[in-house]
């Protein structure tokens, strides 16, 4: 137990710290972007018949920092925000804190990838084991083309393909928003099944998209725990062949957790393209939008909680790896 | 005693070489799949480099056959403005290609450089290094790309190819170190060392060949993640319309063609989907034989 506090708090100290770089970064963007859409907002205020103060201030409203104080100023201040969960007002969406856009738009992104991800996590380990032992069969063969072609796919492709085969040609599933507005909102039966078909197109390609990478990682491991020397003791002991499998299976998923929390990552930046192109509100999303509409508050907060749940997603995984792998459990030093 | 073995020394490095080539030579023959690959990757080569020299600067419109289906004519049909689909795809594998190489060149140089200096010198530098290199890793690169493409407008394919290949040393780094660090265990490394050999010729002769394959499979990757990512940014329609990429046709296809719902536009869709596949296909399976290539003991029959 320690061991895994002391672990966490390193985490902790070290998400902070990178929290604080992708802040910085977001801060130097926001500050430095052509044409300068501060300076416009606050001249366009003050002619409006602001006086200059208060329309200082609504621009700090606006982006977290007062238009003309010096670098390190605006820099404390913005961070000051970040601080207090302010992260300024949406300027698309007039009247909405940036945060309560994205408090919204949250559940459609991590939904989605969290259902996508473990419904490709199991598939792949089982279909991953099933090409290591039938690995020189023709049937452990095209599991693992399958596996390689679709990891090589880039999901943008992937996620278009699966569009035009089955919203436009055979069009039997919603490709467009989160739901259908003919149905009133609330717990009814119409509402959550439209609710659910419009899920599946994305979750499917959030699932084939990082299924590749699973069959390959399982196969890969399954195959050299095969070669340890253990599983050949337990077979020449005469062992039945399910308890032999459980012992494989057991050693040759430890790698793969710490996997998950990469696919997680990678699935989190991957949501821009899906939820571009099946146009789901997601932070993905908000991310493009904030760029496009120039609402550089709603793009900075964006990108900061994509990373945050980066590293949050690493940080679950690190310490679940910690919790299942015995070895490492009782190993006085941790890498 | 160093003044004779200098002129010795080169035409043995040449004749090193050649049998080098005559390998590789060798190892491709061996399948037709990866002679497949090969031929695929030269095609792309010469489409970039000839393609736009053939081609108009501006492509000519036909107001009459706007958004056409594919036809003799036009094989992969028109785009909105009534151009040849099939011109615009050899116009764009320029910008495309060479912004993956130019993040290739970069994610290989800097993120070897980085691994092996990781993974020989370790103690201090080494732990700064590798934070560092986790930090990058652990930053999800295309939403940092999107935001940065509101301060930079990567008009040009270097500046592209640059900011990608910057983004992009940490998988290589972390790679290399991890080779360096078992490499330097191994008998040969101690041996060189024994003989006193300078750290330079360490490195040189003795670490980076037998890390090649490694370094050489992590370039094709970085070049199919650079094809991606570009592409993929274009698609998304951050950046300006007028460059020649296969992500703005593809954006146009999907977002003002409407390609997925009208089948008209199909061609205009799928010609660069095409394309990236293609070129895809063509790293994957000249991949597969670099392990062959570098590794001395998988040569030999």
């Amino acid at each position: 137990m320690a061991l895994i506090a002391r672990r966490l708090a390193g985490h902790l100290a070290r998400g902070f710290v990178m929290i604080l770089v992708v802040a910085t970064i977001s801060f130097f963007i926001i500050n430095n972007i052509p044409g300068d859409p501060m300076a416009a907002r606050y001249e366009k205020l003050v002619e409006q018949g602001m006086s200059p103060e208060a329309a200082a201030q609504a621009v700090k409203v606006l982006y977290g920092f007062l238009p003309d104080g010096t670098l390190w100023q605006q820099y404390t201040d913005y961070m000051t925000g970040l601080l207090h969960l302010d992260l300024g007002m949406s300027v698309s969406r007039p009247g909405t804190p940036v945060l309560d856009v994205l408090t919204d738009a949250a559940k459609w992104t991590v939904l989605p990838v969290l259902v996508g991800t473990l419904l490709s996590f199991l598939v792949g380990i089982v279909l991953g084991v099933y090409a290591a032992i039938k690995r020189t069969g023709k049937l452990g063969d095209a599991l693992a083309i399958s596996g390689s072609l679709l990891h090589g796919i880039p999901q943008y492709v992937l996620a278009m393909l699966l569009v035009v085969i089955f919203a436009t040609l055979i069009p039997i599933l919603p490709a467009d928003g989160t739901v259908d507005i003919l149905f009133e909102p609330g717990f009814n039966a119409g509402y959550l099944g439209s609710l659910a078909e419009h899920a599946v197109l994305p979750v499917v390609t959030y699932a084939l998209s990082a299924y590749g990478g699973w069959i390959l990682a399982m196969k890969s491991s399954v195959v050299t725990v095969l070669g340890d020397d253990f599983i050949l003791a337990a077979e020449l002991r005469g062992m039945k062949r399910s308890i032999v499998f459980r012992y494989i299976a057991r050693n040759a998923i430890l790698p793969l957790f710490t996997m998950l929390a990469l696919s997680l990552g990678l699935l989190l930046g991957g949501a821009v393209f899906i939820e571009k192109i099946f146009n789901y509100p997601g932070l993905g999303w908000l991310l493009i939008s904030g760029v496009q509409d120039r609402d550089y508050g709603l793009m900075g907060g964006a990108f900061l909680l994509i990373t945050v749940g980066t590293i949050i997603a690493n940080i679950v995984a690190d310490l679940f790896y910690t919790v299942i792998d015995p070895r490492v459990r009782s190993g006085e030093e941790g890498s | 005693m160093s003044a004779t073995l200098i002129p010795e020394a080169a035409p043995a490095a040449s004749a090193m070489r050649r049998n080098f080539w005559n390998g590789v030579w060798r190892v491709m023959k061996r399948k037709p799949s990866r002679m497949a690959g090969v031929v695929i990757i030269a095609g792309f080569i010469v489409m970039a480099v000839i393609g736009p020299i053939l081609l108009p600067e501006h492509l000519p419109g036909n107001a009459s056959a706007i958004t056409q289906p594919p036809s003799w004519d036009h094989w992969f049909g028109t785009d909105p403005q009534g151009r040849d689909v099939t011109s615009l795809v050899i116009k764009g594998s320029r910008y495309v290609l060479l912004t993956a190489l130019v993040t290739a060149i970069i994610t290989v140089v800097a993120g070897t450089a980085i691994g092996l200096f990781s993974g020989f010198k370790r103690g201090r530098w080494d732990t700064v290094l590798m934070r560092l290199t986790d930090m990058k890793l652990t930053i999800p690169g295309l939403p940092l790309l999107l935001v940065l493409a509101t301060v930079w407008k990567f008009g040009n394919p270097l500046q592209m190819g640059l900011v990608l290949g910057l983004l992009g040393w940490g998988g290589v780094a972390r790679a290399v170190r991890s080779q360096t660090l078992s490499l330097r265990e191994r008998g040969f490394i101690e041996a060189a060392r024994g003989l006193g050999l300078s750290t330079t010729h360490i490195i040189g002769r003795e670490l980076l060949p037998s890390m090649a394959p490694y370094i050489a499979m992590n370039m094709l990757i970085a070049v199919t993640g650079a094809v991606y990512s570009q592409v993929g940014l274009f698609f998304l329609g951050v950046l300006p319309y007028e460059s020649d990429n296969w992500g703005v046709m593809l954006n146009l296809a999907v977002f003002q063609a409407g390609a997925m719902i009208t089948p008209n536009a199909l061609g205009y869709l799928l010609a660069p989907l095409l394309a990236i596949l293609l070129l895809t296909l063509g790293i994957v399976l000249v991949v597969d034989a670099m392990d062959e290539i570098f590794n001395p003991r998988l040569r030999e029959e």
